[in-house]
């Protein structure tokens, strides 16, 4: 492996991606235009807190909580009340039972469930507590005990509710990142399709060396631009080895991507027919973290999920390396097998 | 005593079942022009792929510098300079940054682009983006780029086609200060004059064989015929051709006939071109 081949290389294909205009305009707005949507996003979260209710007899005291600044919503059904939970129409669902009220003046116990969405911070979970007995206060006048079963409906994400701004970042860098299979499997198709390939491969360069080159190429690009965007907006902030490495990870999928898509693609506009494809289904998991509940478990199956759910992770709630081996061994085996069946279809193009 | 700059010994290759090049065996001499001819799809272009390393030979071998080009390719490699038929530059980078390019590839120390434009007559538009150089122009480049390493054989390929007659010139000038200069050149060509002129050798290829191997004096010697063609002034004042084959039992009686009895107007000598030849050899044309 010769090391003055691989630069001389990488130079030649660093001059050739910022020289097409199209991608040179791409790379540059591209980051600009990702910053911008994500600082103009809402930093904050709705402090409103929106609560459904299912009660086969309404409490008197609603009345009154409501105007403390909670958005109460009765509905019909504890099915109904689930759903609400599930789809985030409601932070959290409580459920009466019918004879609440009876129990409650008889000194009896009465059993009061609540459903929790799963992004439910802790604070509003006690909120929610509070609420309950308030209710129970105001019907009795007195400190009611009140048996309360809580129950999470969807993934428990440990209660971290976060800024829109925040859920974007793994959506741009992902973006960023998958964007570049675009590049550089225009920049291969159009070496084959120029025969620059067979000017190359009557030098003392080896193949490896070019499938080398290309891989550096690909890694760095996508790698610098997801670490310029996650540095800015403070996604490096929290566990910032392990963002750097799943960056690094997720940079090393494009490479394999881009060597199929290249491999079947004969000039740019091939490219980008069937690179889009593939860039929306690498997507499809970030808009899961964006849009809790749109996407469900079928999404484990796309490659970039494993990436989407560390970066989300790491950035957004801190988890470390424990929590995400799992997710960057899986997502380290994707990038080998991607990467071998791209050199093996390439390999055949360039003959 | 060096080896053979190139030796081909059975060199076969199949495409499917289509036999593209059939047990070819040729020696070319250090510092020897062999010009390369044939008809599209003779296949002279998987031959010099085989040569080049581009593809392996499914029977046979190559060898280039006394090494086998398949167990060492990328040092024969490393001293070989190929200019390909169909333009394959990077377009969107400079005349200097192609040959820059190629120079680190080749791992030249002390590359001077600026001389090797300034040779093929591109100077002063060294800076240009490949794109806006003309057909010319850009067969110049790719000369150049075959340069780059100063490599001891030299595969052209079509170096001059569709050049106009100066740049053409300029090109065959740059072939002949190579071979000067101690480079083997194995040039493909359509061009007979261009092959008669610049090989000391050429080889016929049709349907994956060699047919004719030799240099262009023998062959025209050998397949060609000569004569001599003359007008002469007939009896009513109009002019009349005559026409005496060389190398005949009766041509000096035809020669002292046509001196001594006709009124010759206007005389010269004619030979075979190598299209003729390998016409005669192949029953076809080169163009075909």
């Amino acid at each position: 492996m010769n090391l003055r081949t691989i630069s001389a290389l990488v130079d030649k294909d660093y001059r050739l991606y910022f020289r097409n205009r199209f991608f040179a305009i791409i790379t540059v707005l591209g980051i600009v235009a990702y910053l911008v949507i994500y600082f103009v996003m809402p930093k904050t979260v709705d402090e409103n807190l929106e609560i459904g209710l299912y009660a086969p007899s309404l409490p008197p005291a609603f009345g009154e909580i409501e105007e403390e600044g909670l958005l109460i919503t009765v509905t019909g059904s504890e099915d109904a009340l689930k759903a609400g939970v599930t789809e985030g129409e409601y932070v959290a669902g409580i459920s009466l039972t019918a004879d609440f009220i009876e129990q409650l003046m008889a000194g009896q116990k009465p059993r009061v469930s609540v459903y929790f969405a799963s992004d439910t911070p802790p604070e509003i979970r006690d909120s929610v507590g509070v609420i309950i007995n308030e209710i129970a206060y105001q019907i009795s006048g007195q400190i009611l005990a009140i048996d309360i079963t809580e129950e999470i409906l969807g993934p428990d994400m440990l209660g971290q509710q976060i800024p829109p701004r925040n859920r974007m970042r793994s959506l741009i860098a992902i973006l960023l990142i998958v964007m570049e299979t675009l590049g550089l499997a225009t920049l291969i198709s159009e070496e084959v399709a120029h025969r620059t390939i067979n000017a190359l491969l009557v030098t003392p360069m080896t193949v490896k060396e070019l499938f080398v080159a290309k891989g550096f190429t690909g890694i760095s690009m996508s790698f610098i631009q997801a670490v310029l965007f996650m540095a800015i907006v403070g996604g490096l902030n929290r566990q910032p080895l392990l963002m750097l490495t799943t960056l690094l990870l997720g940079s090393g999928m494009v490479v394999g991507i881009s060597f199929v898509i290249a491999s079947v693609s004969k000039d740019m506009m091939a490219v980008m027919g069937t690179g889009i494809v593939s860039l929306i289904i690498l997507m499809v998991p970030a808009f899961g973290v964006m849009f809790p509940g749109m996407v469900t478990g079928w999404v484990r199956i796309v490659p970039s999920y494993y990436l989407i759910d560390t970066i989300h992770g790491a950035s957004n709630f801190g988890t470390g390396w424990s929590d995400n081996w799992l997710n960057l061994l899986i997502v380290l085996a994707f990038d080998v097998a991607i990467a071998v069946i791209g050199i093996m279809v390439l390999r055949r193009k360039f003959r | 005593m060096a080896p053979d700059a190139i030796v081909a010994e059975n060199l076969t290759y199949l495409y499917g079942d289509l036999v593209a090049v059939d047990r070819v065996t040729f020696n070319i001499a250090d510092s020897e022009i062999l010009g390369f001819l044939g008809p599209n799809g003779a296949g002279k272009t998987t031959t010099v792929k085989m040569l080049t390393g581009q593809l392996r030979p499914k029977a046979g071998k190559a060898l280039l510098l006394g090494m086998d080009v398949a167990k060492n390719i990328e040092k024969v490699q490393g001293d070989i300079g190929v200019c390909f038929e169909s333009t394959n530059l990077y377009e969107q980078m400079s005349a200097i940054e192609n040959l820059n390019l190629f120079a680190r590839l080749f791992g030249m120390r002390n590359f001077d682009a600026n001389d090797l434009l300034k040779r093929v007559g591109l100077g002063g538009r060294e800076k240009d983006r490949v794109e806006s150089y003309s057909k010319g122009m850009k067969q110049r480049l790719m000369v150049a780029r075959s340069l780059v390493n100063q490599p001891k054989v030299l595969f052209l390929d079509e170096p001059t086609a569709g050049l106009d007659p100066n740049s053409a010139e300029s090109i065959r000038n740059i072939i002949l200060e190579e071979r000067e200069r101690g480079a083997t050149v194995f040039l493909t060509t359509h061009d007979m004059m261009e092959a008669d002129k610049l090989s000391d050798r050429v080889a016929f290829m049709n349907q994956g064989k060699i047919v004719a191997l030799d240099t262009p004096h023998n062959l025209k010697q050998q397949y060609g015929k000569r004569a001599l063609k003359a007008e002469v002034s007939g009896n009513d004042g109009q002019l009349e051709n005559r026409e005496i084959i060389m190398d005949a039992p009766e041509t000096s009686a035809a020669l002292q006939k046509l001196f001594t009895e006709e009124k010759v107007v206007t005389i010269h000598s004619e030979e075979a071109s190598l299209e003729d030849i390998f016409i005669q050899i192949t029953g076809r044309g080169l163009q075909g």
